[in-house]
């Protein structure tokens, strides 16, 4: 319920507000776009600190860069294994612990 | 030498020089109960409230706070005694209550140039006593009281008025003095012990009523100064409140208070029809207390009584306005000027958050190695913007250059406008603030709509400049616009508001420029190598 109010408040943001500091992140994901992938798969708490240090690194102190939010956990199930239906992908970084990467690649696998 | 540190000390240092803004209030301004209170008051009012209050079974309607239906005495020519200060005139009517108070001074005037007045015309005046013995009471509003003078000058100084009326069966004698700064000592004396009520007063509801300004009551209790607001049209029934250290019914700008009450003082907060907050305490036979009617200024207040600084509230963003209201008046006390106050208040941010800016004009440098690589990529993942911004990321990454300002910059200027919008809009010693030529009225929006132009202009001029990669031709456009629409959104805020945003611009196209200067030298070096 307070997941689905966030995201929808984070799909209004990057459609019409994003645009008054456009292209100001350093970072990619986007903080927007970490915080709503954040939501997405991690428990509310986590995903709260974890986008608010983001957002405090995300000034000039910082070199920026590639950034993607860690998960412990997978909860992904799988339901046609065509490239399409995957949201994310889970790339493992350590013992439990995996990059969640969104899939952007629509149709076509390669 | 950041470059060594930590990426857990650049953090720290992150948040360190960013919110060393709001330090330095807390250094230079000891901070007050009430802004650390209001942060927690949504939830500990409440507490608070239920701890105090009885609620009374009395329906609202019997009580007869709204003498205008009742008042035989008190019509036309019921003026007792009217006492003329410097940018004021006060009337006290034969029922003994506060009549009016009218503010001589034009910047509180109406659109139809009508003077502001302080008390509503309908409902309790201020002062007004209504007994609990019902006999009694209606007598009362038969009698007229009578008053030792007529009118006087309050320019300096004070003035005694001792209003009397005389019952059947008992002598009410009002001892009244009032001070030019617009408080006043009450003395009250009963020959007999009767159950009485003495009524704060209502303010009238002001027509040109700006949006979000917040209007009712405001009691602050206890030594934590608990701050509990009834908001006009939310008052519910009869509430009681002990310990209470002043209590007052404001409008956006003005106030009537009662502060020194005494600590055992019953202070009751009922409703009028219009569910709006009707207060008034419970008297002794023999009782003195201390009332303010008049702005809520901030140095008139203070110097009053400290205290009565809590009557100042700018709604649920008090923790950060309050203090940034501080920060204005100390710089006002320098530079004479509030529009003034507002530029250096922005110089003063800037400065703040230099160490940011400073470390990324330095990558600025390197970026000139990277642009090409940056082409390259662009050209390369054209079509699938996701793929580009990674790959141009990474490369910002392993080239340690980043041209780009960040989030956190650019959220932090929010808070700080939201705190000046509230200011704006509730702090009275604004309202009619001159800057230069034809800026008037920080607190009002510019007639001539040209400051919210010279807003648009700055930041088309500051976008013009600042490099910026879309991947979204849609956005682009959109982009271009913003300045067009931001014009068209602040063209109705207040003044001080669209020039701090204007002043923002400017020094952004400063330090924009400074950079691009720096670059273009830095690749002609590179050239003539």
């Amino acid at each position: 319920m307070f997941r689905t109010i966030i995201l929808k408040f984070l799909y209004i943001y990057q459609r019409f507000f994003t645009l008054i500091g456009y292209g100001s992140c350093r970072f990619y994901p986007t903080c927007s776009e970490y915080a709503k992938w954040q939501f997405d798969k991690n428990p509310l708490h986590i995903a709260f600190i974890q986008t608010i240090l983001r957002i405090l690194r995300c000034n000039q102190l910082f070199n920026g860069g590639i950034d993607y939010p860690l998960v412990k956990k997978l909860n992904c199930k799988i339901k046609k294994d065509k490239i399409s239906n995957i949201k994310y992908w889970y790339v493992p970084k350590g013992p439990n612990q995996f990059y969640l990467i969104k899939n952007f690649s629509k149709g076509k696998p390669c | 030498m950041l470059d060594k540190l930590t990426p857990n000390q650049r953090m720290i240092l992150a948040v360190a020089s960013s919110a060393v803004f709001m330090m330095i209030y807390i250094t230079i301004f000891p901070p007050e109960e009430v802004q650390v209170d209001q942060n927690t008051t949504a939830q500990t009012s409440k507490v608070a409230v239920s701890n105090t209050k009885s609620t009374t079974i009395t329906p609202s309607v019997d009580l007869g706070h709204d003498t205008s239906s009742t008042t035989s005495v008190s019509s036309n020519n019921s003026i007792l005694a009217t006492l003329t200060g410097k940018n004021y005139i006060l009337t006290i009517d034969t029922l003994g209550r506060i009549d009016q108070k009218e503010m001589l001074e034009e910047k509180f005037a109406d659109k139809e140039n009508v003077n502001a007045k302080l008390v509503s015309e309908t409902g309790a005046k201020p002062l007004y006593i209504r007994f609990a013995d019902k006999a009694l009471n209606e007598e009362a509003m038969k009698v007229a009281y009578t008053s030792n003078i007529k009118e006087a000058n309050l320019i300096d100084g004070h003035v005694s008025v001792t209003l009397t009326q005389k019952l059947s069966s008992l002598t009410v004698v009002k001892n009244l003095t009032f001070y030019s700064d617009g408080h006043y000592d009450v003395d009250i004396k009963l020959s007999e012990d009767k159950r009485y009520y003495i009524y704060l007063g209502m303010h009238p509801t002001f027509s040109d009523k700006q949006m979000m300004s917040v209007e009712g009551a405001m009691i602050d209790t206890g030594d934590d100064h608990i701050i509990t607001i009834v908001k006009d049209g939310d008052a519910e029934n009869m509430t009681s409140y002990n310990g209470v250290n002043l209590v007052s019914s404001f409008s956006q700008y003005f106030a009537s208070i009662f502060y020194n009450i005494g600590n055992e003082t019953n202070v009751k907060v009922d409703r009028d029809r219009d569910d709006n907050p009707v207060v008034f305490i419970e008297g002794l036979q023999n009782y003195t207390f201390n009332g303010y009617i008049g702005p809520k200024d901030h140095r008139i207040l203070h110097a009053i009584k400290p205290e009565l600084t809590n009557a100042i509230e700018y709604g649920w963003f008090t923790f950060a306005a309050a203090p940034l209201f501080q920060f204005l008046l100390f710089l006002h006390d320098y530079v004479g000027n509030w529009g003034w106050a507002i530029v250096i208040l922005t110089l003063v941010i800037r400065i703040l958050l230099f160490p940011l800016t400073f470390r990324g004009m330095l990558s600025m440098a390197k970026l000139k190695e990277v642009s090409p690589k940056v082409k390259e990529l662009q050209a390369k993942h054209k079509g699938d913007p996701q793929k580009m911004n990674a790959a141009v990321m990474a490369l910002y990454k392993k080239e340690g250059a980043n041209p780009l300002g960040g989030c956190l910059p650019l959220l932090l200027q929010i808070p700080v406008f939201f705190a000046i919008y509230r200011v704006l809009l509730n702090a009275v010693e604004l309202k009619g603030a001159e800057w230069i030529f034809w800026i008037t009225d920080l607190a009002h929006m510019d007639p001539t709509y040209v400051l919210p132009i010279i807003m648009g202009a700055t930041m088309f001029f500051q976008q013009h400049i600042t490099p910026s990669n879309f991947t979204d031709p849609m956005q682009e456009k959109v982009f271009k616009f913003l300045p067009l629409i931001f014009t068209f959104f602040f063209i109705t805020f207040p003044a001080g508001l669209v020039l701090y945003w204007a002043v923002n611009n400017i020094f952004s196209i400063i330090q924009q420029a400074i950079v691009n200067k720096k670059f273009a030298a830095h690749k002609k070096a590179k050239l003539e190598e």
